[in-house]
Parts: C-alpha cells; structure tokens; sequence
C-alpha cells in the first residue's frame, strides 16, 4: 500500500522551537486506512493535524504528506498539496456570507471548475449529506450538525486521497455525530480515501477497521 | 447598512483624493495659461551695438525663445523733435540698435539676472535692463499660489491615504475569515482577494463618476459666475476629457495598492484560527 503521510522523528514546536509539542514522533499511515488519533486536550493533536496541510513546518525531523517533504514545501506547491485535501473542522469554518450550494463546492471554485461541473456535484454532495432541501440557504440558517454535513460534503468534493477531520464531533449532538461518523467511514471504506482523525474520544460504534494513535509527553504511539 | 457604509468609507477618501487631482489639474492649467500670457508681455530690453539674432542668444541661453529688433525711428522721434531734417538721418544712423528678447518661460528672478550677465558679456551690447522689480513681484504672487495649493493639495492626499489604510484595516478584519478558509483549501492569493478587488474597483468608479459629475456641474455654473469667466475663454481649462484618464487610472492604481496590501497582510494562516 502507497504512503500517503510519513513521519521521521517529527518534532513540532511553538515560539522558535522554545516549546516542544510532539517529540520525535515516528509513524506511516497508508492509503485507505482510517486513523484516530487521541490524547489529552493540548497534548498537541491539533497541532500535529496542522503540520500536515503545512500550517505549522516540522521543527526537526522529516513529514511527508501526499509525497511532498513538509520542510522544503514551497507555497505554490502547498496551495497543490491543500487542493487535493478534505479538510473537517470543530468549529466547521464554513463561509458565512456564501450558501450552503457555494461553500460545498469551494475546493472546485478554488481548482476552476466550471459552474455546470460544480452545480452537479453539488447537488451529489447535498443529496449524499440529505442536506439538498438547504443548498440555497446560509450556514448561520443551519443547526451544528448540518453545519458540519456541509463542512464533510465540501471535505469531500473533489475526492481527496487524504481527509483531515480536527474533532469532527465536538460540538455535535450524539445523533449528528452518528452522520458525521457514517459519511467519514464510506468516504474511507468506498473511496479508499485515507482519513485522519482527531479526537479525544473514539466513537463506541465504529464500523470498519481503524489505527489508533495517541498522544502522550508529546510522544505518538500507536494502540494495538 | 453595513456594507454601504463600507464603500461610501472608500469612496469619500478616494473622491478627496480625485478632486485633489483635478484641482492640481486645473491650476496647472490656468498657471500655464497665465505664464504664458506674462511671458508674452515681458520682453528684455538690449541695447547693442552688434547685431543679435534668435539662434545666436539662444545658443548663449537655450531660455532664451526669441529676439526682435525695435523700430529706431520710432525710439528716435521722442528725442529729435526740432532736429533738422538732414541731421536726423545720421542720428538715426549713429544709434545703437534697440531690441526686445523674450524668454521661453516665465524664470525665477535668479535666472532673470544670470541671463542678463550672460546678456551683458556680449561684445558690443551696451545696456540690458530686465526690469526686475515688477518681474519680482509678479513672480513672488505666482509661486505663492502655486506652492500653497500644492501644500493644500498634499495634505489632502496625505490624509486620504490615511483614511483608506484606515478603510482597508476594516475590509482586512471583515474578509479574514474567508479568505483564511480560501487558503486553507489551496486558493492562490488573486482568487482570495477576488471579492476585494471587486468592491475596491466598483468602488473606483463610483469615485471617478461622482468627480466628473462635481467638475461638469462647477464648468457649468462657472460661465455664469463674474469673477470666473475669463476661464471661458481657455477652451476646457475647468474640466479635461483626458483629466477622467487621470482619474481612472489614479484610483485603479490606488485600489490595487490598497488590495495588495490587504491581501498580504491577511495572507497566512493565523494561529487561532
């Protein structure tokens, strides 16, 4: 199975490598898999998350994300790499002043696709979310878990190889959380997309094999 | 609401700034209008023996434009009134030759003087007078009008430029979030600040129009106005077609500025986001 994120003794640190967060962490996740990676809130999951859409740049060691060396990225090449990513975040950082319609379809306004291309897929996504009776309306208009629907939808847009969800469930309610969990799984299980989650607690319903990571004394471990 | 206050924020800046132009525009209009009028009426006197012509003084001083001799008849009928008939012949023929040099612009009195030496040094050239007191007066008038408009004029821009920085901060904290979430997924910077670009430019040509509207409506009422009418006569010296080219591209040029400025400062991820 190819590599799609790759560390070598990964350090992550804030204010100039004065503050270590993840020390010396070694791991390889493949195509296709489906990971959750746990820990204790600021043992750095967060951080370790945006180190690999290139928010945050290794302090030491080597992180290689979609076949790109995370220390000798340059921007252009990080704009490429962040294209082809599904991104899912807590607070869902949806664009409130665009609808439901124009936030899903945002990673294909961003590569140029054409209106047409991006009014069908749109119309896939919100159906497959069952969000397709809210496409003309606006973010705030929506409950959180609907919010969230629209932030897995646009995650999964233009088929990424690789999904990124910052604590998905956060702010949901158990019922939401279930859909949230559903779409994860089938973007992993009928895509072979490889996704990476964040989280402090595993879902106790899960229905397909996971890696378990966690995160402790900035060390990353995996659960067997 | 919001947003309306947003652009009239911009607008109002940039149509101080535009009007600011055109009032620079229009003065160096009217000075150069003027100047040439007193350049017309001010001519050196020289009194030479030698005969000058044009290319001559002017390869002595390139503001030098032209020189033209005066009628010796005429200088010498104020002085020979009684003289006889036949002695009046050899006067005229004995007098030096009077001439007018005019000067390509209107120059400082320092110029004036050093083209009066450079005058004087001529072999042959008996008297040169500039008449340099009424020059100095009428030059001390027209550099104190230009220079406090310019002054005005600057100020007006300064403070302009402060108010749009100012408007551009706002934008900058309005747009952050979604253009942070552009980045986020791979939007270039141009495509982040697309929805800037678009409110800056709508923005610019609002403010060119309210600035043609504000000049056509002042050269209209200016041919009723007393005092001003003398600017009838200058043909479109109040407003200029090429004067809304000016305009056009001074607010694109400041509008482009202003959304670069804000794109890159936004640019980045911020770490609380």
């Amino acid at each position: 199975m190819a590599s799609v994120i790759r560390a070598e003794n990964l350090t992550l640190a804030y204010e100039n490598g004065k503050r270590e967060i993840i020390k010396n962490a070694t791991f390889n996740i493949n195509q296709g898999e489906f990971v959750f990676i746990t820990g204790p809130s600021g043992s750095g999951k967060s951080t370790l998350l945006k180190s690999m859409y290139g928010q945050l740049k290794p302090h030491r060691g080597n992180l290689i994300v979609g076949g790109y060396d995370m220390n000798k990225i340059t921007n252009s090449q990080l704009l490429q790499l962040r294209r082809n990513l599904g991104i899912v975040f807590q607070d869902y950082k949806l664009i409130n002043e665009w609808t439901v319609e124009k936030n899903v379809v945002l990673p294909l306004i961003i590569t140029g696709y054409s209106l047409d291309v991006q009014k069908v897929q749109a119309e896939k996504l919100l159906a497959h979310v069952k969000l397709s009776e809210h496409a003309n309306k606006y973010p705030l208009e929506l409950s959180g878990g609907e919010q969230q629907r629209v932030g897995v939808a646009r995650a999964l847009s233009k088929n990424p190889f690789l999904i990124l969800a910052d604590e998905p469930t956060g702010n949901l309610d158990e019922f939401s959380s279930g859909v949230v969990w559903d779409l994860l799984e089938n973007a992993c299980e009928q895509l072979n997309t490889t996704v990476l989650v964040v989280t402090h607690k595993i879902p106790t319903i899960f229905n397909i094999n996971y890696r378990h990571f966690i995160i402790e004394n900035g060390g990353v471990h995996e659960v067997h | 609401m919001k947003s309306i206050k947003d652009h009239i924020m911009f607008i109002l800046p940039l149509l101080a700034m535009l009007i600011g132009i055109e009032f620079v525009l229009i003065f160096n209009r009217i000075t150069t209008s003027y100047e040439n009028k007193l350049k017309q009426d001010y001519a050196i006197l020289v009194v030479s023996k030698r005969k000058l012509t044009t290319p001559y003084l002017r390869s002595i001083d390139s503001k030098i434009d032209s020189v033209t001799p005066m009628d010796k008849k005429k200088i010498a009928s104020e002085v020979i009134s009684g003289v006889q008939k036949d002695n009046i012949e050899s006067i005229i023929k004995d007098l030096p030759q009077f001439y007018r040099v005019h000067l390509t612009d209107y120059v400082p009195l320092k110029k004036l003087r050093e083209i009066k030496k450079e005058l004087e040094s001529i072999k042959g050239v008996l008297n040169v007078e500039i008449f340099d007191k009424s020059y100095e007066s009428r030059y001390a008038l027209f550099a104190l009008v230009k220079n406090t408009l310019r002054i005005f004029v600057s100020i007006m821009f300064v403070v302009s430029l402060l108010l749009i920085i100012k408007q551009m901060e706002v934008w900058q904290l309005a747009h952050k979030k979604r253009m942070q979430i552009m980045e986020i997924f791979g939007a270039p910077l141009m495509l982040r600040s697309g929805v800037l670009f678009k409110m800056a430019f709508i923005d610019a040509i609002i403010s060119t129009i309210l600035t043609f509207i504000i000049f056509a409506y002042i050269q209209a009422e200016s041919s009723s106005i007393e005092t001003i009418k003398f600017l009838k006569n200058e043909s479109s010296i109040l407003l200029n077609f090429s004067d809304i080219f000016v305009w056009i591209v001074t607010s694109l040029v400041i509008v482009i500025i202003s959304v670069i400025y804000v794109a890159f400062k936004t640019s980045g991820i911020s770490d609380d986001f």
